[in-house]
């Protein structure tokens, strides 16, 4: 239970604050409504390249990072497809230090040619080596690239090749930067030791004079409905071959989610679940397996995926999936194992919200989504799903033809 | 829990963002494990690899007193004229630098059996981590793979509960039971709600006091440990996180030797019995308890640790000189990065220059804003990210910087690495970098230590250090008073060209 409360400014920025009477640090979260959903088909990636550059100082600020360090602070951020987050701890003697920071930035940016150049190098090099330089580096991708056709999640955050990052300008930039980041479509959330009226009106001092020019984005392309099983090979240079299967299922704010996503907490939430005693330890079919779901804002997907063993063909996998599949869709589970999968989100939450960066992301997020007070509601969303929607949910999901079928095969 | 968009960052179960983040995270570290070290992952982070991670080793300080004194901080408004847009209240705060931080000292209690129990309670959560530390590490093992083995199979089943039921009845209550071995120790946790605390401690006599070690099981273990071990070796970054421990302290030495994948093959369920037989003994261990510990937690956990055997702490093992070898450059086929490690061979904690080198550490490459990753990767944009640390073993400690860059500014960046080594043997840092690294450090501590479990990792890693809590505090006051000049001493003292090791996997 994390106890908060909210404000919006006159300009629009949502404000989540939550008092922690442990912590000595503060942490401080500020999250943009934008991610590579924003995206332009042929310049994509923009958007955590973007982030990057929020680094790269402003007309007041030339380096971010110094006065975070020198405030004995830490300070990250990530990129996804939905959104864009930027997040630091500090003492909480600091907390004003964050919040200058981050005002700053939200309007004071300076980007040079020179300094895009040199971070469109830094955004390769990550690329290549999560993606390009990895053994199965490219699987999500594309996995992706398979599952959506017209939808914007067809590619990954990182972008569909270097070539697009490369091709980045400072009109890009700009145009992004007035689009995208101003207090209306941010968030602001912060979890420390401190009054909660006193952090809302801190708020209010650094962020409220800042002036907002309302924008609407433009409705993304709805994903067509699929209406055929699809299939991609890809051999590569691995030591072993994976089998991925991804369905369709429904958007984060549906009912759908929740059981997507204890679903995939019987298939694989742990070495008592159903894909690792049945697949990998008694069958010995796989090194290992898991399920999960990519919890995207608009309809995302179920994916289940596993490393065949030595010995194991790909016959022999796609069919084990398909066996557990249909134990989904045929035997209810037990009492017991609903009961199980269900304490063990609720000691999840639980273990999330011993630390002030969790809070503080957590409260952000869910305000993003819509609905700050569903933080506090999910293990009772979790906790009221029965075998009936478990049963509705793999009978609408698990549909040959609503999954695409990636095999990434090992060369021999 | 099983989503993979959403960053949440520390749960015990953390599934890392699938996000792209900015910076590797500060978890990719130039490490001394070796690839079949890295234990499942799950649980609250143990103790881990002593090292690297943390820039600021276990610092902390006498208990309370938060004085938060200000120190002078450059500030105030910055010299450019105003900007048009509508401008918040632009003067920028003062920070405040916490001079003294400080955890408290664990209440230690000598069980029956030998074993000491160190206890940290805090009333402010309704969970409970037990953590027991043997001295059961890789450098430790007759047979290879046999210590990490021994720990990741502790849960394949006990003689009365089979490798299925005690899963599922950590499951059901959410409980988490995580092991991680390194080169000296190996340590088990296990995490649970307060609620939850007698069923678990339950499964845990199970899982410590009688393991089976199934044929089965290990047969299963192996297989797919040698697979995962030969898809790790296919990346350039543990390829020269093997080859740099080899080169430091030799391919002999049970901190530098690397095993084969075959080495699974002959890995036989005697060889994990004899392991735990030997080394899981209340003489060769410790145990700390964090998190709510009231009467019924206390004597819930030491009802289970008095049941370890008491037995003679083995004996202790020699170990050859390390063997140095100053550079080895492995081409591996296809990379479009290369790896690369630079560093020695120095010293271990208790070492009066070790503190002093972790702020030489940080100031290269302990932080965002450090001299290589505003070289490498701000001004040049060679790799994704670059650093250095100060790794601390039992008996040895190195020096490492670790990298991962393009493969076609491969020697442009091993020039860069040694030019600013040099700069800072050369030339003394400014006042205003070495507190902004002080600074930097003590916030990493302060940050360490939040939350029950932090304080217990901290507690640890003293405990293996031979050391009270009270040594945070000191160095916390030790790293204030570090002059430049001294700084400059030990750069040139210990990081001369002639004695770097260098490294590269990749485009060589």
């Amino acid at each position: 239970m994390i106890p908060y409360r909210t404000r919006i400014l006159d300009n629009g920025l949502h404000v989540v604050v939550n008092r922690d009477r442990v912590s000595k640090l503060a942490a401080v979260n500020l999250l943009y409504r934008v991610g590579a959903r924003n995206e332009d088909p042929d310049r994509t990636g923009f958007a955590h390249l973007f982030e990057h550059l929020m680094f790269r100082g402003t007309r007041d600020v030339p380096v971010y990072d110094l006065h975070v360090q020198m405030a004995s602070g830490e300070d990250n951020a990530f990129t996804n497809n939905d959104y864009t987050d930027f997040y630091l701890t500090l003492p909480t003697a600091n907390l004003e230090t964050a919040l200058w920071l981050e005002s700053d930035r939200m309007q004071g940016l300076q980007i040079t040619p020179e300094k895009l150049r040199a971070e469109q190098r830094v955004v390769i090099e990550e690329f290549r080596q999560r993606y390009l330089n990895q053994p199965y580096g490219d699987q999500t991708m594309l996995l992706r690239e398979l599952a959506y056709r017209r939808h914007p999640y067809r590619w990954a955050t990182i972008g569909r090749s270097p070539e697009h990052i490369e091709s980045a300008t400072i009109a890009d930039v700009e145009r992004f930067y007035r689009t995208f980041y101003r207090p209306s479509n941010a968030v602001l959330s912060i979890s420390a030791d401190l009054e909660e009226e006193r952090m809302l009106d801190l708020a209010e001092q650094w962020f409220g004079p800042l002036a907002d020019t309302p924008f609407t984005a433009a409705p993304l392309p709805a994903e067509p409905l699929q209406t055929e099983a699809l299939l991609r090979i890809v051999e590569r240079d691995v030591p072993a071959t994976t089998l991925s299967v991804a369905w369709h299922m429904g958007a984060r704010c549906s009912a759908d989610f929740y059981t997507g996503d204890l679903v995939s907490d019987l298939l694989a939430g742990g070495d008592s679940s159903r894909l690792y005693r049945r697949l990998v330890m008694k069958e010995r079919l796989f090194s290992s397996v898991n399920a999960y779901i990519t919890g995207d804002v608009d309809p995302g997907l179920f994916i289940l995926t596993g490393q065949l063993l030595p010995d194991t063909t790909e016959e022999q996998a796609a069919d084990a999936f398909r066996r557990e599949i249909g134990t989904l869709q045929h035997e209810a589970a037990s009492g017991y194992e609903l009961e199980k999968v269900k304490n063990k989100f609720e000691a999840n939450t639980l273990f999330g919200e011993i630390n002030v960066m969790n809070k503080a992301m957590n409260l952000g997020y869910y305000d993003f989504l819509g609905d700050t007070e569903l933080v506090n509601r999910e293990v009772a969303e979790y906790r009221s799903i029965d075998a009936d929607r478990i049963f509705d949910f793999c009978r609408r999901t698990f549909r040959p033809e609503n999954g695409s079928t990636l095999i990434y095969r090992a060369r021999r | 829990m099983k989503r993979s968009t959403h960053a949440s960052a520390a749960t015990p179960a953390a599934t890392a963002p699938q996000a792209a983040t900015r910076n590797t995270g500060r978890t990719a570290t130039p490490v001394a494990t070796s690839a079949e070290n890295q234990a499942a992952a799950s649980a609250a982070t143990p103790a881990e690899d002593r090292s690297a991670t943390q820039t600021a080793a276990p610092v902390t300080a006498p208990a309370e007193n938060r004085t938060a004194t200000q120190t002078a901080a450059p500030a105030g408004e910055s010299g450019k004229s105003a900007p048009a847009a509508a401008s918040a209240p632009r003067r920028a705060p003062r920070p405040i630098v916490q001079e003294a931080i400080g955890i408290a000292e664990a209440e230690s209690v000598v069980l029956g059996n030998g074993i000491k129990l160190y206890l940290l309670a805090s009333d402010d959560f309704e969970i409970l981590r037990l953590s027991i530390v043997f001295h059961a590490g890789s450098s430790t093992q007759r047979v290879p793979f046999s210590a990490s083995a021994t720990a990741n199979l502790l849960a394949e089943g006990s003689e009365r509960m089979s490798a299925h039921e005690i899963a599922e009845r950590l499951d059901y209550h959410g409980s988490y039971f995580d092991v991680n071995t390194d080169r000296d120790d190996t340590y088990i946790n296990f995490a649970m709600l307060s609620k939850f605390v007698v069923p678990t401690l339950d499964v845990a006599a199970e899982i410590l006091l009688r393991p089976a070690f199934p044929e089965e099981a290990v047969a299963t273990y192996c297989a797919k440990r040698r697979q995962r071990l030969r898809i790790d070796r296919t990346k350039v970054d543990v390829r020269a996180r093997e080859a740099f421990a080899e080169a430091i302290f030799g391919e002999r030495h049970p901190y530098g030797e690397c095993f084969d994948e075959s080495a699974y093959d002959r890995l036989r369920r005697e060889d994990l019995r004899d392991f735990y037989r030997r080394r899981y003994t209340a003489a060769n261990g410790f145990a700390v308890c964090s998190g709510r510990v009231g009467e019924t937690e206390r004597a819930a956990v030491i009802a289970l640790l008095e049941q370890l055997p008491a037995a003679e702490p083995p004996a202790r093992v020699p170990f050859p000189e390390p063997r140095q070898t100053r550079e080895r450059r492995i081409p591996h086929a296809g990379a479009v990065q290369s790896a690369i490690r630079i560093g020695r061979l120095l010293f271990p904690r208790e070492h009066p220059d070790f503190l002093g080198m972790q702020v030489v550490a940080a100031a290269l490459g302990g932080y965002f804003g450090s001299r290589l990753m505003q070289n490498l990767r701000e001004r040049n944009g060679y790799t994704y990210g670059v650093m250095a640390a100060m790794v601390n073993f039992e008996r040895e400690g190195y020096f490492a910087i670790g990298a991962q860059v393009g493969a076609e500014v491969t020697e442009a960046a091993l020039a860069e690495i040694y030019a600013e080594i040099e700069r800072l043997r050369e030339e003394p840092i400014s006042d205003e970098e070495l507190q902004l690294v002080k600074n930097i450090m003590t916030g990493e501590m302060m940050r360490i230590l939040d939350g029950p479990f932090g304080v217990a990792d901290v507690t640890i890693e003293n405990i293996l250090c031979g050391r009270t809590n009270r040594v945070i505090g000191e160095n916390v006051e030790r790293i204030r008073r570090i002059t430049s000049s001294e700084v400059q001493r030990l750069a040139q003292r210990y990081l001369a060209r002639e004695k770097l090791v260098t490294v590269v996997v990749g485009a060589v």
